[in-house]
């Protein structure tokens, strides 16, 4: 029995499948607090378009976070990345909404890779540190041409071309954790970064490129958050912080989950249970702060209860 | 006919800071030969062999293999000219899966246009796990499905597969059963079957002697001799390796010294899951008690429980007067040592100086303020009743040998005025000279009156050192022996298995 308990642990489904379970059963709970306003397969709908767009975010800050690193710039790269977008539309039209953004993400994410590699010192620093930049930029570039995107050009916010974009960009970079050496190489330095090294591992140049991946994805991620939104407007004093908690929250769930072998999935699933309570938090009608407060206590929860932890375990 | 020459290392040397751990070695390997490298520890030889694989960058000379120059930049280079290594610590990667360790760092062979192809590559892992007769390691698993011996199986096959000219096997053997011994035995004896060459670093005289052709010695980073394997014993071995005559009176040689009826410490009914299932014993004063068993037995647990350092322990650990110990918080305060087995991770501070490792434990009771010449006196005090080998008490403790490391270890708690020791495999990948200073310690604390609890996989260890010895079968006990001059290994193997 135990053993049979050990393979079935050890299977490679074990991890989706007990997500999924979850997830029904966090939406078996608020449909019955509150059963006319919570959970209809088209409130389902609009529930996965929120979670497609912070699950993006999501598996770019996967790469960052499995090497034990953090990227806090994220929000701020995104404002500007929107913010380009909305600005290049009279030169460029529709390609501004899809180019523009992902360009801006993967430069800005190269450029924090460039000065986490030169200046040696706590990714967390070097992000947070930089994002005050970006959201200085993006107060610069709200004056270019506003902050609304025109009606004609917020294809991306919904069904069914949402999808389409969220659904390349899972490929890609499921594509990539397991068809290329990033997946190897990033996992393989937050495993022990020294060994890495030994193995002829670059880790320098490794942590550079997730960087810059994690750049491309939250271009990706704005996208879709800024035809979901239709308007971005520019935010300083750190403010943009904030936008960084739900895509990292994605990441948690594909951290805890990789041993698995499908942290991809696991973002997006969890992503999903996150965007369920916050809908299920507001059919009930409940104030923000509260909502904040259980939804926060939920994510600690399930990654808690699902993480595999040893008595007496170092936890960093 | 004389052989035919591998590798040439020529005025090999290596400093680490004020340490010259290699001193202008210079050196020849035949092809067809297993040439064992033994020192004690601190001699030098893995520096030597890190340098060979690319572990450490080259200080000072040349190594030539196979007639050209090689400058390995890392391991994967080093494999890419010809040499690899088995390293003595576990060298897999947790979240790779077990191919993907396998070939970290050389996936170039998988890649097409910057893609790999994962299914080939975990083709090529299994066939050469199947290979090597280890067919139950799946290599798509996650490396954590396995435990250490298959993960050092793992980084045997991934060391040898693309056949390297030479082969380093440092101290490997010690984290191995019989059978994974003879697996990586027969990988040695194929290496050198086909022509190459295996550098066999290992404490265990009597493993060198069966195994190698050759013998080097190295002695404080210098070179002293090298020897037939067949022209020598372990006693020539030692007395070269120590630069004297060791005396033959390695373990005790009192027979029939009576317990005393004092209980220092016992353990009523403990069980961890997994490891422990109702395990009941007393340790008396003035005692030593050996644990013996096969590696996954629970023995190790043991020492974990009665320090107060396993978590979901059921039963009982008490003091003599009955003051249970159920943390160890609470083990420090009444007297207990525990040393582990695995020294860098759970025993030292591997990045601090050996100053803050000693004084550690004893801090609760120098009263405030601490003072720093009060502190490196104290440091220095122990260190030295050890006789650690080290530069001054201010020096990194990462940058000690096994064995001095193992003696910084032991001036803590000696420092610390234990009582009760619990020493989990004390000589483990520790040199003669080293094992007969922490056997006279131990003979001499018992003698005292301290109870001294070894857990050890050196049976010999069991035999020679401990007045009664209990062996571990299945996370129970299986049986119990007393001191004994005609006890043999076959006592204890047929308990054991």
């Amino acid at each position: 029995m135990r053993a049979a308990l050990k393979k079935l642990r050890q299977s490679r489904y074990y991890g989706v499948g007990l997500l999924l379970l979850i997830a029904i059963a966090i939406w078996a709970v608020f449909k019955l607090l509150t059963p006319s306003n919570f959970g209809d397969p088209e409130k389902l709908v609009s529930y996965l378009q929120t979670a497609l767009i912070y699950a993006v975010g999501g598996c770019g800050l996967y790469f960052i976070c499995v090497m034990g690193l953090f990227d806090f710039s994220i929000g701020a790269m995104m404002i500007l990345a929107e913010l380009a977008a909305i600005a290049f539309i009279p030169w460029l039209g529709y390609v501004s909404v899809v180019v523009v953004p992902v360009l801006v993400g993967l430069l800005l994410g190269i450029f924090n890779g460039v000065a986490y590699i030169k200046m040696r010192i706590p990714s967390i620093i070097v992000t947070t540190g930089l994002s005050l930049l970006y959201e200085a930029a993006s107060v610069w570039m709200a004056n270019v041409n506003g902050t609304r995107l025109p009606a004609s050009h917020n294809a991306f916010g919904s069904y069914p071309w949402n999808l389409v974009v969220a659904l390349a960009a899972f490929c890609l970079c499921g594509f990539l954790l397991k068809y290329t050496k990033v997946g190897t190489y990033t996992n393989a330095i937050g495993a022990n970064e020294l060994v890495a090294k030994n193995m002829g591992v670059d880790v320098d140049r490794y942590k550079a490129i997730a960087f810059a991946l994690c750049g491309l994805f939250v271009g990706i991620m704005s996208i879709l958050y800024l035809g979901y939104g239709t308007a971005q407007t520019p935010q300083t004093g750190m403010l943009s912080q904030s936008l960084n908690f739900k895509p990292l929250m994605g990441t948690f769930f594909g951290l805890a989950f990789r041993k698995y072998g499908h942290p991809v999935v696991s973002i997006v699933i969890g992503e999903y249970i996150v965007s369920m309570i916050f809908a299920g938090f507001v059919a009930m009608g409940v104030p923000t702060t509260i909502n904040n407060i259980v939804t926060g206590v939920t994510l600690l929860a399930i990654v808690t209860l699902t993480t595999k932890r040893f008595n007496g375990a170092v936890v960093k | 006919m004389a052989k035919q020459l591998m590798l040439r290392a020529v005025g090999i040397d290596k400093r680490f800071g004020p340490t010259h751990a290699v001193d202008h070695i210079s050196l020849d390997f035949a092809k067809g030969e297993i040439h064992a490298l033994i020192g004690e520890n601190g001699s030098g030889k893995s520096t030597f062999t890190n340098m060979l694989t690319g572990i450490i960058p080259i200080g000072e000379g040349t190594f030539e293999l196979d007639g050209a120059q090689i400058v390995p930049k890392n391991q994967v280079d080093a494999n890419h000219l010809g040499a690899a290594v088995i390293v003595q610590e576990q060298g897999t990667l947790d979240s790779l899966t077990v191919a993907e360790n396998m070939f970290l760092g050389d996936e170039d062979q998988f890649m097409s246009r910057g893609i790999k192809n994962t299914p080939a590559m975990y083709r090529k892992a299994q066939e050469l796990l199947d290979s090597y007769g280890l067919g139950r390691i799946k290599a798509s698993d996650p490396i954590e499905h396995y435990n250490f011996e298959d993960r050092k199986l793992v980084e045997i096959v991934k060391s040898t597969w693309f056949k390297p000219k030479v082969l380093v096997v440092d101290e490997t053997t010690t984290a191995l059963s019989q059978n994974g011994r003879d697996i990586l035995f027969d990988v040695m004896r194929t290496v050198r079957d086909d022509g190459r060459t295996v550098i066999f670093i290992c404490h265990d005289m009597s493993e060198v002697l069966m195994m190698s052709d050759t013998i080097s010695i190295l002695r404080d980073g210098e070179f002293i001799a090298t020897v037939s394997a067949s022209e020598v014993d372990e006693s020539k071995l030692k007395t070269l390796m120590v630069g004297r005559q060791m005396s033959e009176r390695y373990y005790r040689e009192d027979y029939g010294c009576p317990l005393t009826g004092d209980v220092a410490l016992s353990m009523r009914k403990v069980s961890v899951p997994g490891q422990l299932e109702e395990v009941s014993l007393d340790l008396h004063k003035g005692e030593i008690l050996g644990i013996g068993g096969l590696s996954e037995c629970g023995m190790h647990e043991v020492g974990k429980a009665l320090f107060g350092a396993s978590y979901d322990r059921v039963g009982e650990v008490v003091l003599g007067d009955g003051t249970p110990i159920d943390s160890i918080d609470t083990a420090i305060n009444h007297s207990i040592a525990y040393a582990s087995k695995d020294r860098d991770n759970e025993s030292l501070l591997i990045n601090d100086t050996i100053q803050d490792n000693i004084t550690l434990p004893s801090l609760r009771r120098m009263g405030l303020p601490l003072r720093a010449g009060e502190l490196r006196d104290f440091a220095a005090t122990y260190a030295n009743v050890m006789s650690t080998k080290m530069v001054g008490v201010d020096q990194f403790v990462s940058a000690l040998s096994g064995g001095n490391k193992q003696k910084v270890v032991l001036s803590r708690w000696l420092g610390a005025g234990s009582d009760i020791l619990v020493l989990d495999s004390p000589t483990r990948g520790i040199d003669i000279k080293v094992k007969a200073d922490i056997y006279a310690l131990l003979d001499m604390m018992r003698r005292e009156g301290k109870a001294i609890l070894v857990i050890s996989e050196e049976i010999m260890e069991l035999i020679g050192m401990c007045d009664r010895i209990i062996v571990m079968k299945d996370r129970k006990i299986a049986g119990e022996l007393e001191r004994r001059p005609d006890m043999t290994e076959q006592d204890l193997i047929a308990l054991m298995v």
